[in-house]
């Protein structure tokens, strides 16, 4: 296998786990709907009583799996970067340093900002490399101005979660949450629409793909 | 502030909107039916973007009376501060609350159908049944002409009752209950952004689907293509629109676990298989990955309806 169809492959499976995980998430989110449904109409004082219950449970549910989707996200970020073999070290320092403040203080949201912070530096040194237009990070998607998009929407999207695990009672939520809005539109704009902001004639960003054949 | 006034004039201008609206409800069913006919019958095709012409035509005439009517209402629906007698402010009622929420889904749907260019003529028969459906449920379930705004006017008409009560204990119950609503719900930027965005969102999904579908049935990688266009289309609003939702849910209802109400929780669950499909989409020349990627987009767009009725059914903060 070559180190490219590695590399493919390596970013196939991060895919597909990453589908998996939110799929999971998705089945979740249906089957809890799903019991509040049938609980309110069947519970008796469900809503007053039991919903609490419900949520301590869908917490404690979903919880494992959202942490499993930081580090996935974690190990996506540096995968631009980093070969495999780094890659893995890298993630398993940013494994180790949010678990270490986790420890320290006791509080998971500490230890899942803390690898957030370093999944978000990591993400910024990325997009500004992408940026710079040096080469080294490699991307699924082709053209300059797509693969800055994919950089910001990913930036963002790691932002967003550093606002809704460490600052929602802090007074840097609001500016923080509106940067984060803005580098996931912005991202989505220029990976969906790269095309119609590049110049004509000098990228082009392959749209049409055909089906596979069996 | 006079609320017996005030309830006068609001009666008035219910009767003048059921008044001008009744003929445009009616004709919304008797539409979709054509849509419907236009879309089965494959010799009558040739009628069909007429026929979706005319209701795009017809739900626009409607939005501008509905436009009408909420512009009447911010006029007149005012909350006063039972300490000071003065006038705090006015209740804005968005477009796309209760009984208009359909309507305007209905309205993007139509608007998009005029414009849908690639794939016209194969998509046009799917969307116009789709649309025929919004259309029928927005006039003959949430009847926006003759039965407008249920729940504000439940809570505005107690409100104006409460003040013409002159007990000042029910007085500042009421006022605290409309002035919060009034805050946080009608009046916020973020319901303003949030659900429009939604809604553009959903119509462009619902293209998207018809797309698939097509694609599932001709086999052919043109409607993929197409498919993905809508869907990439929606996915932008979609993603503003619940991000947005986020620091308004925390102003709106604090310390209250939001998350895991119904509406947002199907919601997570939508963007999450809409978000699931476009990854899924990058390996589209595998092997029957376009399998994985039509039943992902099919169960997103059956999840997409699920959100939606889940307000109506399922008992959370979004409930109606």
């Amino acid at each position: 296998m070559t180190a490219l169809a590695r590399l493919k492959n390596w970013d196939y499976l991060l895919t597909v786990a990453t589908v998996a995980l939110l799929g999971s998430l998705g089945v979740q989110s249906f089957l809890g709907t799903a019991y509040v449904w049938w609980a309110t109409y069947s519970v008796p004082g469900f809503q007053a009583i039991g919903y609490r219950d419900f949520i301590w449970w869908m917490n404690a549910i979903a919880a494992p799996q959202v942490v499993a989707l930081v580090v996935l996200m974690g190990l996506c970020v540096p995968k631009r970067l980093l070969d495999r073999g780094t890659l893995i070290a890298v993630s398993a320092v940013m494994l180790v340093a949010g678990l270490a403040a986790w420890v320290a203080t006791g509080s998971l949201a500490t230890g899942l900002a803390v690898y957030l912070a370093l999944a978000g530096l990591i993400q910024a040194a990325v997009v500004a490399i992408t940026v710079a237009g040096a080469r080294g990070p490699s991307y699924l998607t082709e053209g300059r101005l797509v693969k800055i998009g994919s950089g910001l929407l990913h930036l963002g999207f790691i932002a967003f979660a550093f606002v809704v695990v460490a600052l929602q009672r802090s007074t840097f939520m609001l500016p923080a949450f509106w940067a984060a809005t803005a580098l996931t539109l912005v991202g989505t704009l220029l990976t969906f629409y790269a095309s119609r902001f590049a110049w004509r004639g000098r990228v082009r960003v392959p749209i049409d793909r055909g089906l596979a054949e069996e | 502030m006079n609320p017996a006034a005030i309830q006068a004039d609001l009666a008035q201008l219910v009767e003048t909107l059921s008044a001008v609206g009744t003929p445009l409800q009616a004709l919304l069913p008797l539409l979709a039916a054509v849509l419907v006919a236009l879309a089965v019958v494959p010799a009558w095709r040739g009628w069909l973007g007429t026929a979706v012409s005319a209701s795009a035509a017809l739900l626009v005439v409607g939005q501008l009376v509905l436009i009408w009517f909420h512009w009447r209402l911010y006029e007149i629906a005012v909350v006063v501060s039972p300490e000071t007698g003065g006038v705090v402010g006015r209740i804005a009622i968005p477009l796309w609350v209760e009984s208009v929420k359909l309507y305007v889904w209905a309205l993007l749907l139509a608007v998009m159908a005029v414009l849908i260019r690639r794939h016209r003529q194969e998509l046009l028969p799917g969307v116009a049944i789709l649309l025929a459906a919004l259309m029928a449920a927005a006039a003959l379930w949430n009847e926006p002409f003759t039965e407008p705004l249920p729940i504000f006017f439940g809570q505005y008409l107690g409100y104006l009752s409460a003040m013409a009560s002159g007990d000042p204990g029910v007085m500042f119950g009421a006022y605290q209950g409309m002035e919060s609503a009034r805050q946080f719900y009608y009046n916020t930027i973020y319901m303003w952004v949030h659900p429009p965005a939604l809604f553009f969102s959903y119509a462009a999904f619902a293209i998207s689907f018809v797309a698939t579908i097509e694609m599932i049935r001709a086999r052919h990688s043109a409607f993929e293509t197409t498919a993905y266009r809508w869907a990439r289309l929606g996915y932008l609003p979609l993603t503003a629109g619940m991000l947005l939702g986020f620091p308004w849910a925390i102003i709106a209802w604090p310390g209250e676990s939001w998350w895991w109400s119904a509406k947002v929780n199907m919601s997570i669950m939508m963007w999450l298989a809409y978000t699931a499909l476009l990854h899924a989409r990058l390996y589209l020349r595998r092997p029957s990955m376009w399998r994985w990627v039509a039943g992902i987009s099919v169960a997103a767009f059956v999840v997409l309806l699920l959100t939606y009725f889940s307000t109506y059914f399922v008992p959370g903060a979004h409930t109606v």
